[in-house]
């Protein structure tokens, strides 16, 4: 332990000062504050992967965005209703504006829910 | 004034006999060609769920139809006339010619797009060929 210590109070003494000199009185937690300044540049952060969402109406080429399709405006709303955003669906501000109008149209016409049912 | 397209849904009680929802269409009709509209299309999309409760009702006959007029004031006669008219629970108008010009001019932006992106791919591979051997040679003697 004592060498373990040691070595930690040396490295870590001149940044952060004062402060540090009363944790090493414990062995406990001088051991897992001396693994933090190493940890987050090998484990921290989890690196994992997002997949790129892309925009469907852009993969469908899509000119016109139909509020009479209710099946392909379904997707885009949330079970209460509520139009999901495009952080979630992934869809260009281009096409989430004329998905918009378009769900707003649907509702009108009771071919998509403003909330849902009792 | 330009021709201006409107879709306009009703929705009927589902009891309603097929008569009467003929005769709503025929009394849209004739009122629409009255004030020099035109119906391009009706389309009987039948009894459908609804997304919600509308008095009291799950269930409506809905029709769709495609006008075309020059006068946009026959919207308002043709939504009045919808709004007497006992069958129908809920209608919905939509100006729809603006969108659709947006729509034709998209496509015909692309459609020169793909037109022209042929030559390019042609060319653009002709060239990198024939220049990029030589200067690798070049550049690895005097390197």
């Amino acid at each position: 332990m004592a060498e373990e210590n040691a070595p930690q109070q040396q490295s870590h003494g001149p940044s952060s000062g004062g402060m540090r000199s009363s944790g090493p009185g414990g062995g406990g937690p001088g051991g897992p504050g001396g693994g933090r300044p190493g940890g987050p540049a090998k484990r921290g952060k989890r690196n994992f992967v997002r997949k790129k969402k892309v925009c469907r109406f852009c993969v469908d080429k899509a000119d016109f965005i139909d509020y009479k399709k209710a099946e392909i405006l379904a997707p885009f709303i949330q079970e209460r209703g509520k139009i999901l955003p495009r952080r979630m669906t992934g869809t260009c501000s281009r096409h989430q504006r004329w998905l918009t109008v378009a769900i707003k149209r649907a509702q009108n016409i009771a071919l998509l829910p403003f909330a849902a049912e009792l | 004034m330009e021709e201006r397209q409107y879709d306009l849904i009703f929705i009927c009680r589902p009891d309603t006999p097929e008569a009467d929802i003929d005769k709503v269409i025929a009394t849209l009709e004739s009122t629409a060609t009255e004030k020099g509209a035109k119906i391009e299309s009706v389309a009987k999309w039948g009894r459908k769920r609804m997304a919600y409760r509308v008095q009291k009702l799950h269930e409506g006959y809905f029709v769709y139809m495609v006008i075309k007029t020059t006068h946009g004031e026959v919207v308002k006669e043709l939504e009045r006339r919808l709004k007497v008219a006992d069958p129908v629970i809920k209608y919905l108008t939509v100006r729809l010619d603006e969108e659709l010009k947006r729509q034709e001019k998209l496509k015909r932006h692309r459609e020169r797009r793909a037109a022209r992106r042929p030559r390019k791919a042609v060319t653009a591979p002709a060239a990198p060929v024939a220049p990029s051997a030589p200067p690798t040679e070049q550049s690895a003697p005097t390197a």
